[in-house]
């Protein structure tokens, strides 16, 4: 069962690989997005230690949405996302794929998002990286889990980019709130428990909500 | 929907009655001695806020419904409802700013209720949008449920996080001001209770209107259909 979801997930990672299509943009998505928050707010040292958590969630979200708006994208053509369906696993099987196909790419991206933005901003946290990695990919699981479901949701939609946006931004506000707070928190040695409990809830209710949505969601 | 049908004008008369009684026990009632006349807006504030709320809650309910039976009026129903609690939480968010800007000072502030209110808001346009975006009708009545679902998940969530986030961050000062103002008592209760009983005929009368507008809509686009296939 789960080497199903595993195999749909590499097949969406490797085949980005190859073509390296997903990846690049995203990459060079989250870097135009810090290049415009440095134009927009031109933080000193000081200033970008406190601006640190949101910039980098703020980014994380948009470059998330350039992702998600592909994850289906594969799927589109010659009635591939039938031919998806008609796997002989569990519907839920199939969306756990597809979210963890998105999951590896995002956190791919993430990976390489941390260390630039310490750079081009001239912050220097090296020493907490761990923990601020730590705190991102439990934001990313809830994200992805849920973005994959509107991607789901919204194919076949017109201007569906758009619609995404529409949909994920707002859906996702706790996780922003949580996200930055549990960094600021780590930053500035202050409160971090309640907001990482708060994430792992969010993280847990969408994990076991999102498959059973999305099998009725494709049902005939 | 034969029944809405019949019900309709009566209905719309009572609800015309009973905003005309509570309007009149609003002008009628004590000004507050901390907040004057102001205070009167709460009295359309607090009700249409509930209304959004039951909106939602009704939305659930039908869009479960209609996942589960397939039922065409459930979806209509649905439809309905999302247009009328739109326009509820619109009412709320345009009158608790023009409560806040003399009682708090700012027209605005980044409180649980105001944030979970505007999460609403949106929500509520998204799912208006994504029904409308699908060129398969059932498709998009499908996924919108879904949606209204998942969404009745995440207020809850929401309002959570914005209480621990303000609570920890910093002092409570704002929903102290908004609390007190829930503990109304005394001559400020029977029109309070007044216009919640309007709004909700009110938002029943605007559910049945909609609802049947939609009918009918739908009957036109399938005569529409059937008229283009004919050709």
């Amino acid at each position: 069962m789960l080497k199903a979801a595993y195999r749909i997930a590499w097949k969406d990672v490797a085949g980005d690989f190859r073509r390296r299509a997903t990846l690049s943009s995203m990459l060079f998505f989250a870097i135009s997005v810090l290049v415009v928050f440095q134009a927009a707010f031109e933080p000193d040292r000081k200033e970008a230690l406190r601006l640190l958590p949101g910039l980098l969630w703020a980014t994380t979200l948009f470059t998330t949405l350039v992702g998600l708006g592909r994850v289906f994208q594969a799927e589109e053509e010659d009635g591939a996302f039938e031919g998806l369906l008609l796997a002989s696993v569990p519907r839920g099987v199939i969306f756990f794929g597809k979210w963890l196909g998105n999951l590896l790419l995002t956190l791919l991206v993430e990976l390489m998002i941390l260390p630039l933005t310490m750079v081009l901003f001239n912050v220097d946290v090296w020493r907490q990286t761990g923990e601020i990695l730590g705190i991102l990919v439990l934001g990313t699981v809830g994200l992805t889990g849920l973005g994959t479901l509107l991607a789901a949701m919204t194919q076949g939609a017109r201007s569906r980019e758009t619609l995404l946006a529409l949909l994920l931004l707002p859906l996702t506000a706790p996780l922003l709130i949580a996200g930055v707070q549990a960094m600021a928190g780590i930053l500035t040695g202050g409160e971090v428990t309640p907001w990482i409990r708060l994430l792992v809830i969010f993280d847990v209710i969408y994990l076991a909500l999102t498959p059973w949505a999305f099998g009725w969601l494709v049902e005939e | 929907m034969k029944f809405l049908a019949r019900m309709q004008a009566p209905l719309g008369v009572l609800t015309l009655i009973a905003l005309a009684v509570g309007l009149w026990m609003v002008w009628t009632a004590p000004a507050d001695f901390q907040q004057g006349g102001a205070v009167r807006i709460l009295y359309l504030h607090v009700p249409s806020a509930k209304m959004s709320l039951f909106c939602y809650i009704f939305l659930t309910i039908v869009s479960i419904i209609h996942l589960w039976k397939r039922s065409e009026t459930a979806d209509i129903l649905a439809e309905a409802a999302t247009a009328v609690g739109i326009s509820f939480t619109g009412i709320t968010l345009a009158s608790g700013a023009i409560w806040g800007k003399p009682m708090w000072g700012t027209w605005w502030a980044w409180d649980a209720r105001l944030t979970s209110m505007l999460v609403l808001l949106i929500l509520y346009k998204g799912l208006m949008v994504l029904r409308h975006s699908m060129d398969d009708p059932a498709k998009g009545a499908r996924a919108t449920a879904i949606l209204a679902i998942v969404g009745a998940v995440d207020l809850p969530i929401i309002h959570y996080s914005v209480v621990w986030w303000r609570t920890l961050h910093q002092p409570p000062s704002l929903t102290m001001a908004e609390k007190s103002a829930v503990h109304i008592s005394g001559p400020l209760l029977p029109p309070l209770l007044a216009m919640s009983v309007a709004f909700i005929l009110l938002g029943v009368y605007m559910l049945t209107l909609k609802a049947r507008q939609i009918e009918a809509q739908r009957k036109l686009d399938a005569l529409e259909a059937a008229r283009l296939h004919h050709e």
